[in-house]
């Protein structure tokens, strides 16, 4: 399968008037065409970093971040939908930005939030939508200007416990069905393994790679997972990996 | 909302109390003025005060007509408008302007804060004579007057307006590759229309405390300068008219300014 996204040696320092921080430290790993990749790692340990790099928002003091000419679409904890904009208008948002705001990009938009169950609520404000709603919103915005590789930061973490596991799956779904390749960071261990195929384990700071998983279960959606008796064995082992 | 007939009486008798209480308050708002505005008309009528000093509700009726046939009443209403108006718009217009230059660049929000915080603690008024000397005795040094003391606060309130701007919808717009200008027109300035309206409500009292001030200290016409006459001429009947007069005109700016909240403002 092809690369789309390569960390070579990646250190990432902080500069402040207390210090220089290093949050990551020889960071290396690769995300290739159509894999969901999961990164856990202890809170406060610079996964977000991580996401900024990928997402070129910053540059790394040492190493190479090499993305193979591919699009990102970036996915917050909150769903961040502004609330002066009717949810169409939201989701027409990226479409502004990249100035690809034709009448073709926002019909394959709208068809997408009527996919996925939007349709009724293209011409409401985001504050009369439950959070599962919202989220689902945002992400159907990341996806309006058809990126390669999503990148998820702790997309479920605001939501509560069930909406958590309902809209989880929902993601999966809609991620899987675009065909999409997916970072996710999380500290969630469970989260990780109900989602992804390959899971990287990040040491507290300054965060390099301890431990990298491939992940296969007989079942694909997240919800299912859970349920299999593999489950409880992943969680020890990177439970174990994330506490050492 | 839903149809009324589905509530329970329980509810109907809520949605009643509500209604009463509403009514209340709305009555005894009333009932004060005119209650105040009764005793202060008796006691001045059988002199129980001195209504020289005092003046009464029907001696400022009877002012305020005569103003009126007179034909100045317009004129003074007119130039005092013209003035706080006048003073308003320059120094919103001026203060977003300002406000926005110093969110782009924060080399110069850094540089001028220290002038800022000393402008903003400077009381205006002591510019007088300096403004008497720059720019004549005519409505440009009231205008200017206005201008100075709206100015500082509309830079100040819509500066912080913009800089509590989200940061995490600033990064997701970064992350859709936005530039500054985008960041600015798509989340900065909506973002902050709440700001700019409660910058717009308190420029209201700012513009007339300026033109007042302004024409205390220098005026041919105005309200002000009525009020500065009537207290020379020992006419302090003119003087209650002319703050009358001037409660009603801040009040429907006021007004004014609270309709375009409500049309603007609808989805928060």
């Amino acid at each position: 399968m092809k690369e789309v996204l390569r960390f070579e040696n990646v250190s990432m320092h902080y500069h402040s008037k207390q210090g220089e921080t290093v949050a990551l430290k020889e960071v290396n790993f690769s995300v290739s065409d159509g894999e969901f990749v999961a990164i856990i790692g202890p809170s406060g340990c610079g996964k977000t970093t991580l996401l900024s790099l990928a997402a070129g928002l910053l540059s790394p003091t040492k190493g190479k971040v090499v993305t193979d000419n591919v699009s990102f679409g970036y996915m917050l904890q909150k769903d961040e939908l502004f609330p002066w904009r009717t949810i169409e208008k939201n989701i027409f948002l990226p479409l502004e930005i990249k100035r690809s705001n034709t009448p073709e990009h926002r019909e394959r938009a709208i068809a997408l939030a009527e996919k996925y169950g939007l349709k009724q609520f293209l011409k409401n404000y985001p504050s009369s939508l439950s959070g599962g709603m919202r989220q689902r919103a945002a992400l159907i915005r990341t996806l309006s200007v058809d990126p390669d590789v999503l990148l998820l930061d702790e997309p479920f973490s605001a939501l509560d416990y069930q909406t958590r596991l309902s809209v989880c799956d929902d993601v999966y779904k809609i991620i899987r069905s675009e065909k999409k390749t997916a970072l996710l960071i999380t500290h969630d261990i469970s989260e990780a393994i109900s989602l992804a195929d390959k899971i990287f384990v990040l040491s507290k700071r300054p965060a390099s790679i301890i431990a990298s998983h491939e992940i296969h279960f007989p079942e694909t959606e997240p919800l299912k997972r859970r349920e299999n008796k593999e489950f409880s064995r992943w969680f020890e082992v990177l439970w174990k990996e994330l506490n050492a | 909302m839903k149809n009324p007939s589905i509530h329970s009486k329980e509810h109907l008798a809520y949605l009643r109390g509500v209604k009463r209480k509403n009514w209340l308050i709305g009555i005894a708002r009333f009932a004060i003025l005119f209650l105040l505005l009764m005793i202060w008309d008796l006691s001045a009528k059988h002199e129980w005060i001195n209504p020289f000093i005092t003046s009464s509700p029907s001696r400022i009726v009877e002012t305020i007509k005569d103003l009126y046939k007179s034909g100045t009443l317009f004129h003074h209403v007119n130039t005092t408008l013209k003035e706080t108006l006048r003073g308003f718009f320059i120094a919103v217009v001026l203060g977003y302007a300002v406000a926005l230059a110093l969110w782009w660049s924060e080399a110069a929000r850094r540089i001028s804060e220290p002038y800022l915080v000393v402008l903003n603690a400077l009381p205006k008024i002591a510019l007088g004579p300096l403004i008497i000397i720059w720019f004549g005795t005519g409505q440009k040094a009231i205008v200017f007057m206005t201008v100075l003391i709206g100015l500082i606060v509309a830079i100040l309130n819509m500066l912080n307006g913009f800089m509590a701007t989200d940061e995490n919808k600033i990064l997701l717009l970064k992350s859709m590759g936005a530039n500054k200008l985008q960041i600015l027109t798509k989340l900065v300035v909506p973002s902050s229309l709440p700001n700019f309206i409660s910058m717009l409500k308190i420029n209201v009292g700012m513009a007339w405390i300026g033109s007042i001030m302004g024409e205390y200290i220098v005026s041919k016409a105005g309200i002000g300068y009525l009020i500065v006459y009537g207290g020379q001429v020992f006419k302090l009947d003119l003087v209650m008219s002319a703050v009358v007069i001037l409660c009603i005109l801040a009040a429907a700016m006021y007004a004014v300014v609270a309709l375009l909240e409500k049309l603007v403002i609808k989805n928060k």
